[in-house]
């Protein structure tokens, strides 16, 4: 087997890196071990969030004081503009328009009656305030018997931050799960036009006297925007989604969109086969094997895209004896004193073993310690680089959209030998 | 002023068995805990129920205590047993002499053995390493230390005695040669209460020390650290000890969803002492790995200390009791203090030394005293009397998802790893519980190997829809988060030494939800590094934070 351009990995930074190579013409094929943050983030496109803990309204003008050798560092402004303007362009032609731009950040509603800052939100996650702001009198409504959501919690919550919020409960409709049910059920539930229109009244009831309806993030899954859309119409009250924990079905719509892009773009795409090593000639990479269902398959590539994530994402093996592991290339990556110094002594605060990645230089192509390419024709992006902790800085997204735009400018541009 | 005939000191499974010898026959009294029940060692420790095959070579009395209390509690609390069995296996390099003293202390101290072929041992626990040479099964089992307690507590209470947990003692009121009155510190209501008495029980196991010396006598108490590793699957259907010298890492305990493996047996200065080293955990691993080699490469959940009661009643030569030896040398055998005798107190006694599985032995041998000293003729029954909840026979691995599958209440899970039901938190929440570290006792939510992940927020959204919040009345919510904070701190606690490999992503994903999407900050909750509170120092956390509270059953 042989493809032009090797991505593995298909978390954002992936699935944006193959789906801009494949638009510039390369011949892509994807390898992936499975699911990655669009799945387990908050269904939003964070940039930049936090800078030494403190909040960031204004994401493209904090970058500069971000430390040394930071992603957003080695790709520039540049490139954080064109991730994020291909990104918009792409969500709205897939039916899952954004609200927001680089200017300035948001407040994102959780289920936890937070408001996480990030960059851009999905339409039925922006709020009715241009700056993401609930206005008015906030009714908090679950759909009777989804557990992954507590309206009292985030209501009162909500109330901390100033806002006139109540919780209530809406009764869902007579559906085939008269047992417990998951998000993404209830979410495919709702896909169906039918099922909406029995839905709103209750829903409708829940919310009455409320100038804005916030519910679980759960407004459809296979249909675009339109079931948001339709059901807040139906309903007749502004409906926002919060984020709720993981799976985030706002990321299984963005998954699903890039994925029948990508097909759209004929590229192959190989999941659940995870990339486990690569075959070099001096400092090219020649193949990438992957295990297949019963034999390890080598993929003959021309270019190689690594964007399996850091430790969380799986792209890295944290060792017993504080080394670290890349787990594709064997790409070196700094370890610690030992594995005590990977974590922080508070679970909220910070972690050092988050920041832990594979340093590259300003064409993405990873180094050694004196700073020089190792491999000529491997590129890293997203979670993988080192040098960002994309949680607590919140710049997940942005890191993945903007080395993948660096990616897709630096490739685009090389002849197909 | 609250008026009892005795009050019990300390809520561990001594204590509280003493309650419950106390309640059937007919005495009145009060136990009073600084925290929960099972927040010392009862809930620090690997949860074996001993046959006493551990002590037979070298301490044939606590053998004997152990087996006999084994017998005894599978009769009268089998419901927080699972009849697992137990082996001895013996290893390459192992000294075949140690096996024969084995198999002859055994015999000698009445615990049954079966000498099991490598063959036979491999069909029984087919993970265990191909090279083991011989093994000899033995009757040891599982015991669940909080299904005991609660047993055990709601006997007592049944019965007209007394629980005040969340309330250390603080000191002791003196007449003469009597303590006429316990203080103590409602740690809730933030006021100082004294409960009037005539007799006094120390059962504060490895804090006795402390209360004797509120009390006005010495008792030397020493603390004898244990270190416990908690993996994230059973690994063996039985009990899996190393046939040799008792040694660190040489026992592998499973329960309900993990294994245990133990442990070391280090004196420390201070029974509050129970922070875990790399090293400690990488023996442990290591060395169980040579019984079950998958153990080398398994997912770790967490490592925890205990502070084993020991007791010895002239310490040795060489001072003893400030750190550093072995205390493997102490017997685990019992003793009842006998202060009228020792220490002119006439009305106290403590009971010091033991173990888990020897806690009802203990309780009768103390309370036997007491009764002599009162008056009271009632004799002994709790060899006999079955406790609550013992007819539905010992517990089974599987039987949460029995639970699962009978009732559709309880059909929706909170804790996917644990099989913790809606219905099951829905009940304790109605019982007036309102921090998610006691729920976690009640029904292990956020055991499993996602620690949390998911079941944690699901659960605090719960106590909010429910209004138990812990904070004043009214507006609950943020209650809800600051107790939901302060619960994912302290299950953080000690969690470093053992995160690697999977666990490390799973630390990572975990801290994406609770501070990337939920966007937690965990202002306001004390870190690791804070100073667990002393009983004598009254509580020094909010009401019901409990220091030590991490371990596990």
């Amino acid at each position: 087997m042989r493809a032009d351009v090797i991505v593995v990995g298909a978390g954002p930074a992936g699935l944006a890196s193959a789906t801009r190579l494949a638009e510039a013409g390369r011949q892509v094929r994807v390898l992936a071990r499975g699911n990655g943050f669009t799945h387990w983030g908050a269904g939003a496109v964070d940039v930049l969030g936090r800078v030494g803990g403190e909040p960031v309204s204004q994401p493209l003008e904090a970058i500069d004081r971000l430390p040394e050798g930071h992603p957003y560092h080695l790709v520039g402004q540049a490139a954080v503009r064109d991730g994020l303007e291909w990104f918009s362009g792409f969500a709205a032609g897939a039916g899952l328009a954004h609200a927001g731009d680089l200017d300035r950040n948001r407040g994102q509603v959780t289920a936890f009656g937070t408001l996480r800052q990030t960059c851009l939100l999905p339409e039925p996650a922006a709020g009715t305030g241009p700056d993401g702001f609930l206005g008015g009198r906030v009714a908090v409504v679950n759909f009777a018997g989804f557990r992954d959501f507590s309206p009292a919690l985030c209501a009162t919550h909500l109330r901390v931050s100033g806002i006139d919020a109540t919780p209530a409960s809406a009764p869902l409709p007579a559906w085939d799960h008269d047992r417990y049910f998951t998000g993404v059920e209830l979410a495919r539930a709702i896909d169906d036009a039918g099922f909406r229109r029995r839905l709103a009244p209750g829903l409708a009831r829940a919310a009455a006297g409320a100038d804005v309806v916030v519910v679980p993030a759960v407004l459809g899954l296979n249909r675009g925007h339109e079931p948001w859309a339709d059901l807040q119409s139906l309903v007749g009250t502004p409906l926002v989604e919060a984020a709720t924990a993981p799976p985030s079905i706002p990321g299984l719509r963005l998954f699903a969109a890039y994925r029948a892009r990508l097909e759209a773009l004929g590229v192959r795409w190989q999941f659940g086969f995870p990339a486990v090593g690569v075959e070099r000639d001096g400092d090219r990479v020649t193949a990438v094997r992957s295990e297949g269902a019963s034999r390890v398959l080598a993929t003959r590539c021309e270019e190689l895209v690594l964007a399996t994530g850091g430790v969380a994402g799986n792209g890295i093996e944290a060792n017993r004896d504080g080394t670290l592991t890349e787990r594709v290339a064997g790409l070196p990556v700094d370890g610690f004193e030992d594995r005590l110094a990977y974590l922080g002594g508070r679970f909220l605060g910070d972690h050092p073993l988050a920041a832990a990645g594979v340093r590259v230089d300003a064409e993405l192509r990873p180094v050694d310690a004196s700073g020089e390419p190792i491999l000529a024709n491997v590129r890293c992006v997203g979670g993988l680089l080192a040098a960002h902790d994309p949680t607590v800085e919140g710049s997940r997204e942005g890191v993945a959209l903007a080395t993948a735009a660096r990616v897709a400018a630096l490739l685009a541009a090389t002849p197909v030998r | 002023m609250m008026e009892t005939d005795v009050v019990v000191v300390g809520g561990g499974v001594t204590g509280v068995a003493v309650l419950r010898d106390l309640a059937l026959r007919g005495v009145r009294a009060v136990l009073v805990e600084r925290f929960d029940l099972g927040t010392g060692t009862s809930g620090r420790w690997h949860g074996l129920l001993h046959s006493g095959a551990r002590y037979a070579v070298r301490d044939q009395e606590s053998a004997r205590e152990c087996i006999e209390e084994n017998t005894t509690l599978r009769r009268v609390a089998p419901h927080t047993i699972e009849d697992i069995g137990g082996l001895f296996v013996l290893l390459p390099g192992d000294d075949e002499a140690y096996a024969e003293q084995f198999v002859e202390g055994c015999r000698a101290s009445g615990i049954p053995t079966e000498e099991l072929s490598a063959a036979a041992a491999h069909r029984r626990e087919p993970l265990l390493a191909p090279d083991v040479k011989l093994a000899y099964a033995v009757p040891d089992g599982g015991i669940d230390s909080w299904s005991l307690l609660r047993s055990m507590a709601a006997d007592a209470e049944a019965r007209g005695c007394k629980v005040l947990v969340r309330h250390p003692m603080v000191g002791a009121e003196r007449d003469g040669d009597r303590i006429t009155a316990v203080r103590v510190h409602d740690a809730v209501a933030g006021e100082d209460r004294t409960i009037g008495c005539q007799w006094v029980v120390n059962a504060a196991g490895a804090w006795a020390g402390e209360v004797g010396r509120m009390a006005g006598v010495p008792l030397k108490m020493i603390a004898g650290k244990g270190v416990m590793v908690v993996m994230a699957s059973r690994y063996v259907r039985g009990v899996v000890n190393a046939c040799r010298k008792p040694a660190d890492g040489d026992i592998i305990v499973p329960q309900h969803e993990v294994a245990i493996l133990g442990t070391t047996s280090e004196q420390v200065a201070s029974a509050d002492d129970i922070s875990v080293g790399l090293a400690d955990v990488d023996r442990m691993i290591d060395m169980c790995a040579q019984m079950v080699p998958a153990i080398a490469s398994g997912r770790v959940l967490r490592a925890f200390a205990g502070s084993r009661p020991l007791y010895v009643a002239e310490p040795p030569a060489d001072g003893g009791g400030d750190g550093g030896g072995d205390t493997r040398e102490v017997s685990r055998t019992f003793t009842v203090v006998d202060h009228p005798k020792l220490d002119g107190l006439d009305n106290m006694y403590s009971i010091v030394g033991g173990k888990l599985t020897t806690c009802r032995q203990m309780a009768e041998a103390v309370v036997d005293r007491l009764a002599e000293r009162m008056g009271v003729t009632e004799p002994c029954r709790t060899a006999t009397e079955v406790m609550p909840g013992a007819d539905h026979g010992p517990h089974q691995v599987a039987e949460p998802l029995a639970r699962v599958e009978r009732d559709q209440a309880y059909g929706e899970l909170i804790c996917e790893c644990e099989l913790v039901t809606r219905g099951q938190v829905r009940d304790a929440v109605a019982s007036g519980l309102t921090e998610l570290e006691d729920l976690r006792r009640k029904v292990r939510l956020g055991y499993g190997p996602c620690q949390a992940a998911f079941c944690a927020w699901r659960a605090a959204g719960m106590l909010a829809e429910a209004g138990n919040g812990p904070g004043p009345g009214g507006d609950q919510g943020p209650d809800a988060v600051v107790g939901l904070e302060r619960f994912l701190e302290e299950r953080w606690r000690g969690q470093r030494p053992t995160i690697w490999g999977d666990q490390a992503r799973q630390a990572l994903l975990n801290h994406a939800i609770y501070r990337g999407i939920f966007d937690l900050q965990g202002a306001g909750v004390p870190d690791e590094a804070a100073e667990p509170s002393t009983p004598a120092g009254g509580s020094g956390g909010p009401p019901g934070w409990s220091p030590g509270g991490a371990g596990e059953g």
